[in-house]
Protein backbone atom coordinates (compact mmCIF):
# COMPACT_ATOMS: atom_id res chain seq x y z
CA UNK A 1 0.00 0.00 0.00
CA UNK A 2 1.65 3.44 -1.41
CA UNK A 3 1.59 6.52 0.62
CA UNK A 4 -1.18 9.31 0.03
CA UNK A 5 -0.23 12.39 -1.89
CA UNK A 6 -1.58 13.99 1.49
CA UNK A 7 0.93 11.99 3.38
CA UNK A 8 3.73 12.67 1.45
CA UNK A 9 3.02 16.36 1.73
CA UNK A 10 3.05 16.05 5.24
CA UNK A 11 6.78 13.94 5.36
CA UNK A 12 7.26 16.53 3.37
CA UNK A 13 6.54 19.30 5.88
CA UNK A 14 8.28 17.38 8.74
CA UNK A 15 4.67 16.95 10.14
CA UNK A 16 4.32 13.72 12.70
CA UNK A 17 3.56 10.74 10.29
CA UNK A 18 3.30 7.12 11.11
CA UNK A 19 6.57 5.47 11.76
CA UNK A 20 5.27 2.69 9.46
CA UNK A 21 4.80 5.01 6.54
CA UNK A 22 7.79 7.11 6.68
CA UNK A 23 9.71 3.08 6.49
CA UNK A 24 7.83 2.66 3.09
CA UNK A 25 8.68 6.23 1.71
CA UNK A 26 12.14 5.44 2.07
CA UNK A 27 12.22 1.79 0.78
CA UNK A 28 9.71 2.92 -2.20
CA UNK A 29 11.15 4.22 -5.29
CA UNK A 30 7.40 5.38 -6.06
CA UNK A 31 6.64 7.25 -3.11
CA UNK A 32 10.44 8.69 -2.90
CA UNK A 33 9.85 9.80 -6.66
CA UNK A 34 6.47 11.65 -5.79
CA UNK A 35 7.54 12.77 -2.32
CA UNK A 36 10.56 14.78 -4.23
CA UNK A 37 7.94 15.81 -6.80
CA UNK A 38 6.15 17.71 -4.42
CA UNK A 39 9.29 19.00 -2.23
CA UNK A 40 10.07 20.27 -6.00
CA UNK A 41 6.65 21.82 -6.60
CA UNK A 42 7.43 23.67 -3.34
CA UNK A 43 10.67 24.96 -4.31
CA UNK A 44 9.45 26.05 -7.82
CA UNK A 45 6.53 27.89 -6.39
CA UNK A 46 8.70 29.43 -4.09
CA UNK A 47 11.32 30.59 -7.40
CA UNK A 48 8.00 32.35 -9.51
CA UNK A 49 9.27 35.64 -9.95
CA UNK A 50 8.18 38.50 -8.01
CA UNK A 51 6.02 40.99 -9.39
CA UNK A 52 7.58 43.88 -11.05
CA UNK A 53 7.54 47.39 -8.89
CA UNK A 54 6.75 50.64 -10.48
CA UNK A 55 3.27 49.49 -11.79
CA UNK A 56 1.97 52.61 -13.32
CA UNK A 57 -0.11 55.38 -11.14
CA UNK A 58 0.19 52.83 -8.15
CA UNK A 59 1.56 55.00 -5.29
CA UNK A 60 -0.84 57.63 -7.28
CA UNK A 61 -3.73 55.79 -6.58
CA UNK A 62 -3.36 54.64 -3.50
CA UNK A 63 -2.94 58.70 -2.79
CA UNK A 64 -5.77 58.70 -4.27
CA UNK A 65 -7.67 56.36 -2.40
CA UNK A 66 -6.12 57.88 0.67
CA UNK A 67 -7.75 61.26 -0.39
CA UNK A 68 -10.96 59.98 -0.78
CA UNK A 69 -11.43 57.97 1.99
CA UNK A 70 -10.60 60.91 4.49
CA UNK A 71 -13.32 63.61 2.19
CA UNK A 72 -15.73 60.58 2.69
CA UNK A 73 -15.01 60.73 6.68
CA UNK A 74 -14.96 64.80 6.99
CA UNK A 75 -18.08 64.33 4.92
CA UNK A 76 -19.73 61.81 7.34
CA UNK A 77 -18.42 64.06 10.41
CA UNK A 78 -20.26 67.13 8.91
CA UNK A 79 -23.38 65.38 8.46
CA UNK A 80 -22.70 63.74 11.52
CA UNK A 81 -22.56 67.16 13.56
CA UNK A 82 -25.99 68.56 11.12
CA UNK A 83 -27.81 65.48 12.60
CA UNK A 84 -26.70 66.09 15.77
CA UNK A 85 -27.65 69.58 15.96
CA UNK A 86 -31.54 69.31 14.14
CA UNK A 87 -31.92 66.72 17.14
CA UNK A 88 -31.05 69.46 19.90
CA UNK A 89 -32.62 71.50 17.97
CA UNK A 90 -35.86 69.39 18.37
CA UNK A 91 -35.38 68.65 21.58
CA UNK A 92 -35.08 71.73 23.07
CA UNK A 93 -38.27 72.65 21.27
CA UNK A 94 -40.17 69.85 22.74
CA UNK A 95 -39.12 70.90 26.07
CA UNK A 96 -39.83 74.11 25.91
CA UNK A 97 -43.38 73.43 24.87
CA UNK A 98 -43.51 71.40 28.05
CA UNK A 99 -41.96 73.88 30.29
CA UNK A 100 -45.01 76.40 29.18
CA UNK A 101 -47.96 73.67 29.62
CA UNK A 102 -46.18 72.85 33.06
CA UNK A 103 -47.42 74.29 36.14
CA UNK A 104 -46.07 77.21 38.16
CA UNK A 105 -42.97 75.36 40.65
CA UNK A 106 -43.42 74.46 43.99
CA UNK A 107 -41.43 76.68 46.73
CA UNK A 108 -40.19 73.85 48.36
CA UNK A 109 -38.16 71.12 45.94
CA UNK A 110 -39.92 68.75 44.80
CA UNK A 111 -39.23 65.05 46.33
CA UNK A 112 -37.91 62.92 44.03
CA UNK A 113 -40.52 60.45 43.01
CA UNK A 114 -40.11 56.43 42.51
CA UNK A 115 -40.75 56.85 39.28
CA UNK A 116 -37.57 59.10 38.90
CA UNK A 117 -36.04 56.99 40.79
CA UNK A 118 -36.08 53.73 38.68
CA UNK A 119 -35.42 55.53 35.50
CA UNK A 120 -32.17 57.10 36.52
CA UNK A 121 -31.43 53.45 37.55
CA UNK A 122 -32.16 52.15 34.58
CA UNK A 123 -29.90 54.56 32.81
CA UNK A 124 -27.16 53.94 35.21
CA UNK A 125 -27.55 50.46 34.20
CA UNK A 126 -27.13 51.32 30.38
CA UNK A 127 -24.36 53.41 31.31
CA UNK A 128 -22.56 49.88 32.81
CA UNK A 129 -23.90 48.50 29.61
CA UNK A 130 -22.23 51.05 27.54
CA UNK A 131 -18.81 50.90 29.55
CA UNK A 132 -18.72 47.28 28.88
CA UNK A 133 -18.77 47.20 25.08
CA UNK A 134 -15.42 47.72 23.55
CA UNK A 135 -14.03 50.87 21.98
CA UNK A 136 -15.56 52.48 19.10
CA UNK A 137 -13.39 51.11 16.47
CA UNK A 138 -11.19 53.71 14.20
CA UNK A 139 -13.06 53.18 10.63
CA UNK A 140 -16.63 52.77 11.45
CA UNK A 141 -19.77 51.91 9.13
CA UNK A 142 -21.55 54.89 8.08
CA UNK A 143 -24.81 52.97 9.25
CA UNK A 144 -24.26 52.77 12.59
CA UNK A 145 -21.42 55.48 12.85
CA UNK A 146 -23.74 58.45 12.10
CA UNK A 147 -26.95 57.52 14.21
CA UNK A 148 -24.56 56.69 16.66
CA UNK A 149 -23.32 60.80 17.06
CA UNK A 150 -26.46 61.64 16.87
CA UNK A 151 -27.20 59.80 19.70
CA UNK A 152 -24.73 60.50 22.09
CA UNK A 153 -25.22 64.12 21.23
CA UNK A 154 -29.01 63.81 22.35
CA UNK A 155 -27.82 62.27 25.86
CA UNK A 156 -25.15 65.03 26.15
CA UNK A 157 -28.17 67.70 25.98
CA UNK A 158 -30.83 66.11 27.69
CA UNK A 159 -27.73 65.52 30.67
CA UNK A 160 -26.91 69.03 30.39
CA UNK A 161 -31.20 69.73 30.90
CA UNK A 162 -30.65 67.46 34.12
CA UNK A 163 -28.01 68.83 35.64
CA UNK A 164 -29.15 72.44 34.90
CA UNK A 165 -32.71 71.94 37.04
CA UNK A 166 -31.60 69.40 38.95
CA UNK A 167 -33.44 71.00 41.86
CA UNK A 168 -36.03 73.31 40.68
CA UNK A 169 -37.69 70.68 37.70
CA UNK A 170 -40.99 69.67 38.22
CA UNK A 171 -41.59 65.68 38.91
CA UNK A 172 -43.20 65.44 35.81
CA UNK A 173 -40.61 67.42 33.63
CA UNK A 174 -37.71 65.39 35.20
CA UNK A 175 -39.50 62.32 34.75
CA UNK A 176 -40.20 63.18 31.00
CA UNK A 177 -36.22 63.59 30.43
CA UNK A 178 -34.93 60.70 32.29
CA UNK A 179 -37.52 58.85 30.67
CA UNK A 180 -36.11 60.50 27.60
CA UNK A 181 -32.94 59.36 28.24
CA UNK A 182 -33.35 55.89 29.14
CA UNK A 183 -34.76 55.58 25.89
CA UNK A 184 -31.99 57.09 24.00
CA UNK A 185 -29.28 55.17 25.80
CA UNK A 186 -31.55 52.01 24.99
CA UNK A 187 -30.90 52.37 21.51
CA UNK A 188 -27.03 53.71 21.99
CA UNK A 189 -26.21 50.48 23.28
CA UNK A 190 -28.35 48.33 20.57
CA UNK A 191 -26.16 50.20 18.14
CA UNK A 192 -23.05 50.06 19.85
CA UNK A 193 -23.69 46.50 20.08
CA UNK A 194 -24.07 45.80 16.42
CA UNK A 195 -21.15 48.08 15.56
CA UNK A 196 -19.28 46.17 18.07
CA UNK A 197 -20.30 42.92 16.51
CA UNK A 198 -19.74 43.91 12.95
CA UNK A 199 -16.67 46.08 12.94
CA UNK A 200 -15.28 47.14 9.48
CA UNK A 201 -11.74 45.02 8.54
CA UNK B 1 9.73 32.06 0.20
CA UNK B 2 7.43 34.97 1.18
CA UNK B 3 8.87 38.04 -0.37
CA UNK B 4 7.41 39.70 2.96
CA UNK B 5 10.41 38.40 4.78
CA UNK B 6 12.58 40.59 2.90
CA UNK B 7 11.09 43.53 3.33
CA UNK B 8 10.81 46.17 6.17
CA UNK B 9 10.67 49.67 7.28
CA UNK B 10 12.79 51.42 10.08
CA UNK B 11 11.18 52.46 12.93
CA UNK B 12 11.53 56.38 12.69
CA UNK B 13 9.79 55.98 9.04
CA UNK B 14 6.71 54.12 10.68
CA UNK B 15 6.42 56.97 13.08
CA UNK B 16 6.46 59.70 10.81
CA UNK B 17 4.28 57.55 8.27
CA UNK B 18 1.94 57.39 11.85
CA UNK B 19 1.81 61.21 12.20
CA UNK B 20 1.22 61.71 8.06
CA UNK B 21 4.23 62.14 6.43
CA UNK B 22 3.61 61.46 2.79
CA UNK B 23 7.26 60.44 1.80
CA UNK B 24 7.21 57.98 5.09
CA UNK B 25 4.01 56.27 3.94
CA UNK B 26 5.49 56.79 0.42
CA UNK B 27 8.41 54.80 1.69
CA UNK B 28 6.12 52.08 3.11
CA UNK B 29 4.57 51.59 -0.25
CA UNK B 30 7.98 51.30 -1.90
CA UNK B 31 8.74 48.78 0.71
CA UNK B 32 6.03 46.40 0.49
CA UNK B 33 4.73 46.93 -3.11
CA UNK B 34 6.47 44.31 -4.62
CA UNK B 35 5.23 41.18 -1.61
CA UNK B 36 1.79 42.83 -1.70
CA UNK B 37 1.44 42.88 -5.25
CA UNK B 38 2.39 39.69 -5.54
CA UNK B 39 0.72 37.95 -3.23
CA UNK B 40 -2.74 39.88 -4.69
CA UNK B 41 -1.94 38.40 -8.20
CA UNK B 42 -1.30 35.08 -6.85
CA UNK B 43 -4.60 34.51 -5.20
CA UNK B 44 -6.62 37.33 -6.73
CA UNK B 45 -8.05 36.05 -10.60
CA UNK B 46 -7.66 38.80 -13.12
CA UNK B 47 -4.76 41.41 -12.72
CA UNK B 48 -6.96 44.84 -12.82
CA UNK B 49 -8.66 42.59 -9.59
CA UNK B 50 -5.27 42.17 -8.45
CA UNK B 51 -4.30 45.39 -8.47
CA UNK B 52 -7.31 47.21 -6.94
CA UNK B 53 -6.80 44.57 -3.96
CA UNK B 54 -3.54 45.47 -2.96
CA UNK B 55 -3.96 49.27 -3.26
CA UNK B 56 -6.58 48.69 -1.01
CA UNK B 57 -4.09 47.02 1.01
CA UNK B 58 -2.27 50.17 1.33
CA UNK B 59 -5.00 52.28 2.42
CA UNK B 60 -5.73 49.99 5.02
CA UNK B 61 -2.22 49.49 5.66
CA UNK B 62 -1.31 53.09 6.27
CA UNK B 63 -4.44 53.99 8.08
CA UNK B 64 -4.11 51.64 10.84
CA UNK B 65 -0.86 52.18 11.36
CA UNK B 66 -1.40 53.42 15.13
CA UNK B 67 -2.86 49.88 15.66
CA UNK B 68 0.71 48.34 15.02
CA UNK B 69 1.89 47.79 18.12
CA UNK B 70 5.36 46.61 17.09
CA UNK B 71 4.34 42.66 18.38
CA UNK B 72 6.03 40.83 15.68
CA UNK B 73 7.36 42.17 12.76
CA UNK B 74 5.50 45.46 10.73
CA UNK B 75 6.10 42.91 7.72
CA UNK B 76 4.19 39.66 9.22
CA UNK B 77 1.58 42.60 9.78
CA UNK B 78 0.98 43.78 6.39
CA UNK B 79 0.70 40.30 4.78
CA UNK B 80 -1.28 39.40 7.46
CA UNK B 81 -3.50 42.96 6.43
CA UNK B 82 -2.89 41.64 2.75
CA UNK B 83 -4.05 38.14 3.39
CA UNK B 84 -7.36 38.65 4.65
CA UNK B 85 -7.72 41.39 2.07
CA UNK B 86 -7.41 38.68 -1.24
CA UNK B 87 -9.29 36.53 1.15
CA UNK B 88 -12.19 39.25 1.79
CA UNK B 89 -12.23 39.76 -2.15
CA UNK B 90 -12.47 35.90 -2.75
CA UNK B 91 -15.24 35.42 -0.54
CA UNK B 92 -17.17 38.75 -1.33
CA UNK B 93 -20.50 38.35 -2.81
CA UNK B 94 -20.08 40.88 -6.00
CA UNK B 95 -16.74 38.74 -6.78
CA UNK B 96 -18.77 35.30 -6.61
CA UNK B 97 -21.15 36.80 -8.86
CA UNK B 98 -18.44 37.22 -11.96
CA UNK B 99 -17.47 33.34 -11.51
CA UNK B 100 -19.20 32.61 -14.35
CA UNK B 101 -17.25 34.98 -16.56
CA UNK B 102 -13.93 34.00 -15.18
CA UNK B 103 -15.01 30.28 -16.70
CA UNK B 104 -15.34 31.55 -19.89
CA UNK B 105 -11.86 33.83 -19.69
CA UNK B 106 -10.37 30.39 -19.40
CA UNK B 107 -11.38 29.47 -22.87
CA UNK B 108 -8.96 32.42 -23.90
CA UNK B 109 -6.17 31.32 -25.91
CA UNK B 110 -3.81 33.35 -24.28
CA UNK B 111 -4.43 31.75 -20.75
CA UNK B 112 -4.20 28.28 -22.27
CA UNK B 113 -1.00 26.40 -20.72
CA UNK B 114 -0.42 25.69 -24.18
CA UNK B 115 -1.08 29.07 -26.05
CA UNK B 116 0.74 30.96 -28.48
CA UNK B 117 3.01 32.53 -25.61
CA UNK B 118 4.12 28.85 -24.27
CA UNK B 119 6.51 27.62 -26.74
CA UNK B 120 9.03 30.50 -26.23
CA UNK B 121 8.11 30.96 -22.36
CA UNK B 122 9.73 29.44 -19.33
CA UNK B 123 9.00 27.04 -16.45
CA UNK B 124 7.87 29.50 -14.12
CA UNK B 125 5.92 31.03 -17.12
CA UNK B 126 3.97 27.08 -17.38
CA UNK B 127 3.52 27.10 -13.44
CA UNK B 128 1.96 30.19 -13.49
CA UNK B 129 -0.64 29.54 -15.59
CA UNK B 130 -0.91 26.16 -13.75
CA UNK B 131 -1.02 27.79 -10.59
CA UNK B 132 -4.16 30.74 -12.39
CA UNK B 133 -5.68 28.06 -13.47
CA UNK B 134 -6.66 26.15 -9.90
CA UNK B 135 -9.78 26.69 -8.51
CA UNK B 136 -9.35 29.64 -5.84
CA UNK B 137 -9.29 27.86 -2.52
CA UNK B 138 -6.86 25.61 -3.91
CA UNK B 139 -4.39 28.06 -5.58
CA UNK B 140 -4.97 29.87 -1.67
CA UNK B 141 -3.73 27.30 -0.10
CA UNK B 142 -1.14 26.14 -1.72
CA UNK B 143 0.28 30.07 -2.32
CA UNK B 144 0.17 30.18 1.70
CA UNK B 145 1.44 27.64 2.79
CA UNK B 146 4.04 26.35 0.17
CA UNK B 147 5.11 30.09 -0.52
CA UNK B 148 4.11 32.38 2.73
CA UNK B 149 4.71 29.24 5.33
CA UNK B 150 1.08 29.01 6.86
CA UNK B 151 0.46 26.25 8.93
CA UNK B 152 -2.21 24.29 7.53
CA UNK B 153 -4.53 25.20 11.06
CA UNK B 154 -3.79 29.42 10.39
CA UNK B 155 -5.14 28.59 7.10
CA UNK B 156 -7.99 26.41 8.12
CA UNK B 157 -9.42 29.46 10.55
CA UNK B 158 -8.52 31.96 7.65
CA UNK B 159 -10.91 30.03 5.63
CA UNK B 160 -13.45 29.50 8.03
CA UNK B 161 -12.83 26.00 8.36
CA UNK B 162 -10.30 23.02 9.80
CA UNK B 163 -7.08 21.95 9.17
CA UNK B 164 -7.82 18.90 7.72
CA UNK B 165 -9.72 21.06 4.88
CA UNK B 166 -6.31 23.06 4.31
CA UNK B 167 -4.92 19.58 4.23
CA UNK B 168 -7.65 18.33 1.51
CA UNK B 169 -6.83 21.77 -0.35
CA UNK B 170 -2.96 21.46 -1.07
CA UNK B 171 -3.17 17.87 -1.44
CA UNK B 172 -5.77 18.81 -4.39
CA UNK B 173 -4.13 21.38 -5.04
CA UNK B 174 -0.51 19.55 -5.96
CA UNK B 175 -2.08 16.84 -7.87
CA UNK B 176 -4.11 19.50 -10.18
CA UNK B 177 -0.83 20.96 -10.52
CA UNK B 178 0.95 18.16 -11.71
CA UNK B 179 -1.69 17.03 -14.09
CA UNK B 180 -1.49 20.30 -15.73
CA UNK B 181 1.97 20.62 -16.21
CA UNK B 182 2.38 16.84 -16.88
CA UNK B 183 -0.04 16.97 -19.39
CA UNK B 184 1.32 19.97 -21.62
CA UNK B 185 4.69 18.34 -21.39
CA UNK B 186 6.24 20.59 -19.04
CA UNK B 187 6.22 18.88 -15.69
CA UNK B 188 9.64 17.63 -13.88
CA UNK B 189 10.85 14.56 -14.19
CA UNK B 190 10.48 13.76 -11.15
CA UNK B 191 6.86 14.57 -10.94
CA UNK B 192 4.91 11.21 -11.38
CA UNK B 193 1.50 11.26 -13.11
CA UNK B 194 -0.47 9.68 -11.33
CA UNK B 195 -1.94 11.67 -7.65
CA UNK B 196 -1.37 8.61 -5.19
CA UNK B 197 1.42 5.39 -6.23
Amino acid sequence: MHARLDQLLSLRDGAPVDARLAAHVAGCADCAATLAGVSSMRDRLRALPVTAADVAGGWAGVQARLAARERGLRRRATVATLAAAASVATLALLAALRFQESPAPAAAPAPVSTTVAELRDRSQALEALLAALPERPAVAREATAVPIDNLESQVQWLDHQLSLAADTLPAPQAEQLWRDRVEVMSSLVQLRYVEAQRPVL
Amino acid sequence: MSAFLDSDVPADVLAKARLGDAAAQEAIYRAFERPVRTLARRLVTGTAAAEDVAQDVFVEVLTRLEQYQGRGSFAGWVRSISVNKCLMHLRSPWRRGLNWVEALARFDPELQPDGPASSCAGDSVDLERALARLGETARAVVWLHDVEGYTHAEIGALLGGTASLSKSQLARAHARLRELLDHHGVGTPCMPVSTSC
